[in-house]
């Protein structure tokens, strides 16, 4: 009972550590959860600055124009504590990602999920960048 | 048949709509603009309170949270409409919407505000024994260093209401108590816009628990804003052993805003209670 009720505590204790902290604002204030979007885009620059970082990326359309999401992420220090690093994300590498848009401006959306041409994935979830996707 | 398809639409528009109903603005978040600080596992957690050299407790972390950030009535261990707010300072906490934050614009949090970032005690030592305590927040420009006298000094009669204000600690047994007065009324002790006035006094007891946790028994005092002292309860979690904090530049790049036209109603009017104390609007 005593075994059971510790793995019980320690459960919760997982629980609690990954549970979602308020950020430096609220999302919600800016970006709009019926707005999701995506895309996929060659990476113009990537800011690794606080208190949020961004990733710029340039999406062709399918008529030629190309358009410039300005995608936000958490702080620069708490996406390099999730284990992320420079050499990750950069320029001219074409990435998907989902998101939300802006309650005004929509292209300058709330980054959800990033995926990388050889399959890792960054959702924020797991701690690290997720391990290359199985072929 | 064309009714048929008709139907189907109506019906589609109606699961559609309700979908996107709008979640609690609180509750949703987009997974990569959720905020992430380590925390100790509860096997090195549950250890013993470190000890400094003349037999005090460590309060070394870094520390994740020990105030509020979205309630501070909620985290503090209060039931719904417990905190004692004067008629004024409810209607002004009820007026005031989360967008409009001063902490948004790269103020700082102040007492008893938390981030999701780590901060840390410092106790220096001098050639006297054990000196000035410092509380450094990584949260930089929006955080900063707060000084804890440790010598016995009082409160100067004259203080120009500052931030973070004016403190002087002492240890009861194993307890650190700050006494802090001299706030100023310009940040807000939650995101939704608890006020305070200048007559705002604080008294927060540290007490370090065990390896990973830390108590913060926190009094409450502000005769301008509230009918009586309040008592809240927080707590601190350590980071895991081996962290540092991080450089956080807020202002280095700020959109706060842009993506959804809200505008920075402090830009003309400067940061600081929006009424006289007292009033009613």
């Amino acid at each position: 009972m005593r075994a059971k009720l510790a793995v019980l505590i320690a459960g919760l204790g997982v629980v609690a550590v990954s549970a979602p902290v308020l950020a430096h604002h609220s999302f919600a204030v800016e970006y709009d959860p019926k707005k999701p979007v995506e895309g996929t885009g060659v990476i113009q620059k990537v800011e690794w600055t606080n208190p949020h970082m961004r990733i710029y990326i340039d999406v062709t359309e399918p008529n030629g124009t190309v358009t410039t999401w300005n995608l936000e992420l958490g702080a620069v220090n708490s996406v390099l504590r999730r284990g992320w690093k420079p050499a990750d994300l950069k320029a001219g590498s074409t990435v998907s990602f989902k998101g939300y848009g802006g309650r005004k401006i929509l292209t300058r959306a709330a980054a959800d999920a990033l995926t990388l041409p050889d399959g890792r994935s960054f959702t924020g979830a797991s701690g690290a960048p997720d391990a290359p996707a199985k072929p | 048949m064309r009714s048929v398809a008709a139907f189907s639409i109506v019906v589609i528009g109606v699961s559609v709509s309700l979908l996107a109903q709008e979640p609690d603005r609180r509750g949703w978040w987009p997974k990569l603009g959720g905020e992430f600080t380590p925390t100790t596992p509860e096997e090195v957690a549950n250890g013993p309170v470190p000890r400094m050299p003349d037999g005090r407790p460590d309060l070394h972390g870094p520390w994740v949270g020990g105030g509020s950030n979205g309630d501070v009535e909620a985290d503090g261990g209060l039931k719904p409409g417990e905190l004692p707010l004067l008629p004024w300072a409810k209607t002004l906490r009820d007026s005031r919407k989360e967008d409009d934050e001063p902490y948004l614009y790269c103020t700082p949090m102040s007492v008893p505000r938390v981030n999701p970032y780590p901060w840390n005690f410092l106790q220096s030592v001098t050639s006297k024994g054990p000196g000035t305590i410092y509380i450094v927040h990584e949260n930089g420009d929006a955080g900063r260093i707060r000084h804890i006298f440790m010598d016995g000094r009082k409160h100067p009669d004259d203080l120009l209401p500052s931030w973070w204000g004016h403190s002087i600690g002492r240890w009861e047994k194993d307890t650190l108590v700050i006494d802090t007065s001299g706030y100023n009324d310009k940040f807000w002790m939650d995101s939704r816009g608890t006020p305070h006035t200048e007559q705002m006094h604080t008294v927060e007891r540290w007490t370090r628990i065990n390896y990973g946790t830390m108590t913060n028994d926190f009094t409450l005092d502000d005769p301008g804003a509230f009918s009586r002292p309040v008592q809240l309860t927080f707590a601190a979690k350590v980071q895991p052993p081996g962290s540092e904090l991080m450089e956080f530049i807020c202002t280095e790049n700020n959109q706060y805003g842009i993506a959804a036209g809200i505008e920075n109603k402090y830009r003309d009017s400067g940061f600081g209670l929006e009424v006289t104390p007292g009033e009613q609007k």
